[in-house]
């Protein structure tokens, strides 16, 4: 079977099984690594993506469920400038704020808090804790996460260039 | 120390980390590549009847099948070497491997898994490891007496490592006691969960082999793999792209040598990736389950007379270093207190379980556990306040440590006072809440560093060191030290690091060690560099490089900062004279303290904590007395790590560190039946959320060591995780009345203990 899904805007055929995962589909068919495998379960939450705009765990999705859909994964959150890539607020505000250690949960994070930042719902911090609490973090202990999600909030996470 | 160092900075790993551009070990794909699957023997305890690998062998698709008949028979471990690569004849826990596939996808090697034809008689297995040190006991390991073990490790049938400190006279102590005060406490075993699984992918090329993998030493990993498949060192390269987590979990030598067998065998690369269901099972670094007993004298004034303490650790199939956690959990059941006499005996422990390693600061959280609710029992039985009896107890510049080494400088008093402070202790609570507090200490790692620093020609500069970033920023933190001595702003350090065939020699990711260490090498290799700027720039400014400074990329003088010459220039001109500009550093390491802890038994490598940092947490909880659910409302946390010299990546330790510490206290225990894990996934081995996580205080104690890490710092990454679930045991004591003495302390345990049982 073939299967249509438009991913970080750009459309692609995908040519495998329906029950195949989409966690799969991403990392191996179409080379986007970025999103990472914690536990195959639905647990650690390292695997979220966007599925038109909603955070699911990829590991729990099968291609067929996102056929004709939007996917957005951590690849889609920065553009592509002249000196490498220009950070969303969200992304900058993770490195303003050390969010991310290892960096293992940050993209599943990433997509988490991306999809509460566009929510619109207000940004406390019992809501942003709320928001996250799907995706494990092992190192932080999760304040810098959600420091930096409040940061992105606030609207002053653009303003570090990356690298600085 | 003021340009560079204790300010905020951004990682230079943070970037490609945000982006998804970061590559781990199982993100690496590689032209020809096989995937290889292990099959585990899932029973505990076995004797192996018949192994026939032939119908997975003829499978279409599957290009290597190996057992330990494939591999030369080599005995190997950190402290005992006391196993092999795939069983031999028997099965002493769940997750050993009989036999490894490379097929040409993971699930035609996971069907070759299913087509091996295993005969296992089941053996009666071994979980009671106080029975286990019974006379006539079953071993564990039969032929424990033919391995060889490192010097010094005391073994005997199923203890594979004894150690002691004996200290004064403990039956004289006893006998000037007013009080004497008992406690029987036990912890189970538990993990370190990091959120990456194992990862390992090998590549050969003509006689030599290079391997990815997700360990966080990869020097002992190359040691292990050279070992066990009879290869040179210099046919091994190991390279850790980036790390995902290790809390000890990835110490050591893994599975880098099963996955380099298949490649050689099968001709192709092979990567292996785990499941959860492994990372539980069959990775042996579980953090050790622990019975530990206390009994202290007292004067009636709050003094300590006598404290005697025994430790038994459950190190499961395999020693590990068990027999060196052992020696530490020693240390620490002394805790950081005057002790006049002393009496510490610990057991390390064969079982048919996962075999115990070093996973975060091993056996500190649940030692310090089970001593800081026995510290708190000593003082309700004296009727002191619990601040006011550590206080009059806690150890401070001039004591003696349990092995006789003498403090310097330290700031235990004062982190337990900033605890203490920043929970408000002894201000009313309302009904329902308690509060707890518990200190402790633990050790900085001296060991082997070096570390090669480049000046390139536009100025910036490129470390090559061999350690090993496991996410914690030490290695990122390494910039820092290098722009500080050279002026040059941190983002103009590169760093090449965590690749045997680039770095020195490292111990890696382990033992808070790398600032520590490698921290030294590297403000002993910028320091040649610096010297030799200098030089050049006193000729250029024909000045006195005395009167020089190396400021914001530009060598100046000190009292006409006007005078100057770019750090860029000179390097530029070096480079088109032929001149490699290069500093090199290894120097010593600091030294252990003088102790008395030879004279006791079984220490093989802790004699005494060297640079120990000090800390103290307070926890105040609410218990639901109705379901025994505890509710963590606020952490506040004391710590003297010498100097901080990265607050940002400090804070996380700490933050991090706390977390995962809740996670031991109320919710993180594996559960065993009959042998096997019950709970090897993440739905019910729960870790904290950030939903769960109460807010937290922290402040750090400025005690910089003399003989310490740069400017006077000492280990940082695994003090942060060891009193946690001690305050939170004495706040649901404070809150309840009732002392829980079974870690993890879940709900259904809290409940019982409130209804007077032992659950």
């Amino acid at each position: 079977m073939s299967y249509e899904l438009r991913v970080n805007g750009v459309e692609f055929e995908v040519a495998a099984p329906g029950m195949r995962r989409l966690l799969d589909v991403l990392r191996e068919d179409l080379g986007l690594s970025g999103t990472k495998e914690g536990c195959g379960e639905g647990e650690c939450g390292a695997c979220t993506v966007l599925l038109d705009g909603e955070p699911v765990v990829s590991c729990l999705v099968p291609l067929c469920q996102a056929d004709g859909h939007a996917v957005r994964t951590v690849e889609g959150l920065a553009t592509a400038g002249p000196q490498g890539p220009v950070l969303s607020p969200l992304q900058a505000a993770f490195l303003e704020a050390g969010g991310a250690q290892c960096g293992i949960c940050t993209p599943g994070m990433l997509m988490s808090a991306e999809a509460f930042l566009a929510s619109g719902a207000d940004p406390t911090e019992e809501a942003i804790r709320e928001a996250i609490a799907g995706n494990l973090c092992r190192c932080t202990g999760y304040t810098k996460i959600v420091e930096a999600i409040e940061l992105a909030a606030l609207g002053r996470g653009a303003d570090t260039a990356p690298g600085a | 120390m003021s340009r560079v160092l204790g300010r905020r900075f951004v990682r230079a790993d943070g970037l490609p980390k945000v982006t998804g551009q970061a590559r781990y070990a199982a993100d690496l794909v590689l032209p020809g590549m096989l995937h290889a699957a292990f099959l585990h023997a899932g029973v505990p305890r076995a004797r192996i009847r018949r192994l026939d690998v032939s119908a997975a062998r003829a499978l279409p698709g599957v290009l290597a099948v190996l057992t330990q008949d494939d591999v030369p028979f080599v005995r190997f471990g950190a402290a005992v070497e006391d196993r092999t690569l795939f069983a031999h004849e028997v099965v002493r826990f769940e997750g050993e491997i009989l036999a490894a596939v490379a097929a040409l996808t993971p699930e035609l090697a996971d069907r070759a898994c299913r087509l091996i034809e295993v005969e296992l008689e089941a053996l009666p297995p071994v979980l009671d490891p106080e029975a286990a040190l019974a006379p006539g006991a079953p071993l564990v390991h039969e032929d424990w007496q033919d391995y060889s073990a490192n010097d010094g490790i005391v073994r005997d049938g199923n203890d594979c490592g004894f150690v002691n400190i004996v200290k004064g006279d403990i039956e004289a102590g006893f006998a000037a006691a007013d009080e004497i005060v008992e406690g029987r406490y036990v912890a189970d075993m538990s993990h370190p969960v990091p959120i990456e699984p194992h990862a390992v992918l090998a590549q050969w090329e003509g006689d030599r082999v290079t391997v990815w993998s997700t360990t966080q030493t990869p020097f002992p990993a190359r040691n292990g793999l050279t070992r066990t498949l009879e290869l040179p060192e210099s046919a091994v390269r190991v390279v850790v792209p980036h790390l995902g987590g290790g809390f000890g979990g990835k110490c050591e030598f893994h599975f880098e040598a099963h996955v380099a067998a298949l490649a050689r065998a099968a001709r192709r690369p092979v990567r292996l990736v785990f499941d959860r269901r492994q990372e539980f099972t069959a990775t042996d670094m579980a953090r050790h389950g622990i019975i530990a007993t206390f009994r202290t004298g007292v004067r009636r004034d709050g003094t300590i007379v006598a404290h005697e303490a025994s430790l038994i650790l459950d190190t499961g199939a395999y020693a590990t270093h068990g027999p060196v956690i052992t020696e530490i959990a020693t240390m620490m059941a002394a805790g950081p207190y005057r002790h006049p006499n002393m009496l510490v005996e610990g057991r390390t422990v064969y079982s048919n379980r996962t075999p115990a390693g070093s996973t975060r600061a091993p056996s500190g959280p649940q030692v310090c556990w089970a001593l800081e609710q026995h510290v708190d029992a000593i003082a309700e039985r004296l009727g002191l306040d619990k601040l006011e009896f550590r206080l009059r107890n806690i150890v401070a510049e001039g004591d003696e440590g349990p092995t006789g080494q003498r403090f310097e400088k330290i700031g235990a008093r004062e982190s337990l006072l900033e605890a203490a402070r920043l929970i408000g202790w002894g201000r009313p609570l309302p009904p329902g809440d308690g509060m707890g507090l518990a200190v402790g200490w633990w050790f900085s790692a001296p060991g082997p560093a070096g570390c090669y620093i480049k000046l390139n020609a536009d100025g910036s500069a490129t470390v090559v060191t061999g350690a090993q970033e496991n996410g914690s920023g030490s290695v990122m933190g390494l910039a820092l030290l290098a722009a500080e001595e050279l002026g040059l702003a941190p983002e103009r350090i590169s760093l090449v690091y965590q690749d045997t065939d680039a770095g020195a020699f490292d111990s890696g990711s382990s033992g808070s060690q790398t600032t520590f260490n490698v921290g030294r090498a590297v403000l002993a290799a910028s320091a040649q560099i610096r010297d030799r700027l200098l030089r050049m720039a006193a000729d250029e400014l024909e000045a006195n490089p005395l009167d020089l400074e190396l400021v914001e990329g530009v060598v100046r003088a000190k009292d006409a900062p006007g005078r100057s010459v770019v750090i860029a220039a000179l390097a530029r001109r070096a480079q088109d004279d032929g001149e490699l500009i290069t500093g090199q550093g290894n120097p010593p390491a600091p030294k252990m303290p003088d102790s008395l802890g030879g004279s006791c038994a079984g220490r093989v490598a802790f004699p005494a904590f060297a640079a120990p940092a000090f800390f103290a947490h307070a926890a105040r909880v609410r218990v639901d007395r109705e379901t025994g659910v505890v509710r963590v409302l606020e952490v506040a946390a004391g710590h003297e790590f010498g100097r901080v010299l990265n607050p940002i990546g400090v804070e996380g330790q700490v933050e991090g560190g706390i977390v995962h510490g809740l996670g031991i206290a109320l919710s993180e225990g594996t559960v065993f039946r009959d042998g096997n894990q019950a709970n090897p996934h993440l739905l019910d081995y729960k870790l904290q959320t950030a939903a769960d996580v109460p807010a937290m205080k922290i402040a750090f104690v400025d005690a910089p060591a003399a003989d310490g890490g740069p400017y006077g710092s000492k280990g940082v990454g695994e003090p942060p995780v060891v009193p946690t679930a001690a305050a939170v045991a004495n706040a649901i004591a404070a809150a309840t009345g009732v002392r829980v003495r079974h870690l993890p302390m879940t709900p259904v345990r809290v409940w019982a203990a409130l209804a007077g049982e032992d659950a």
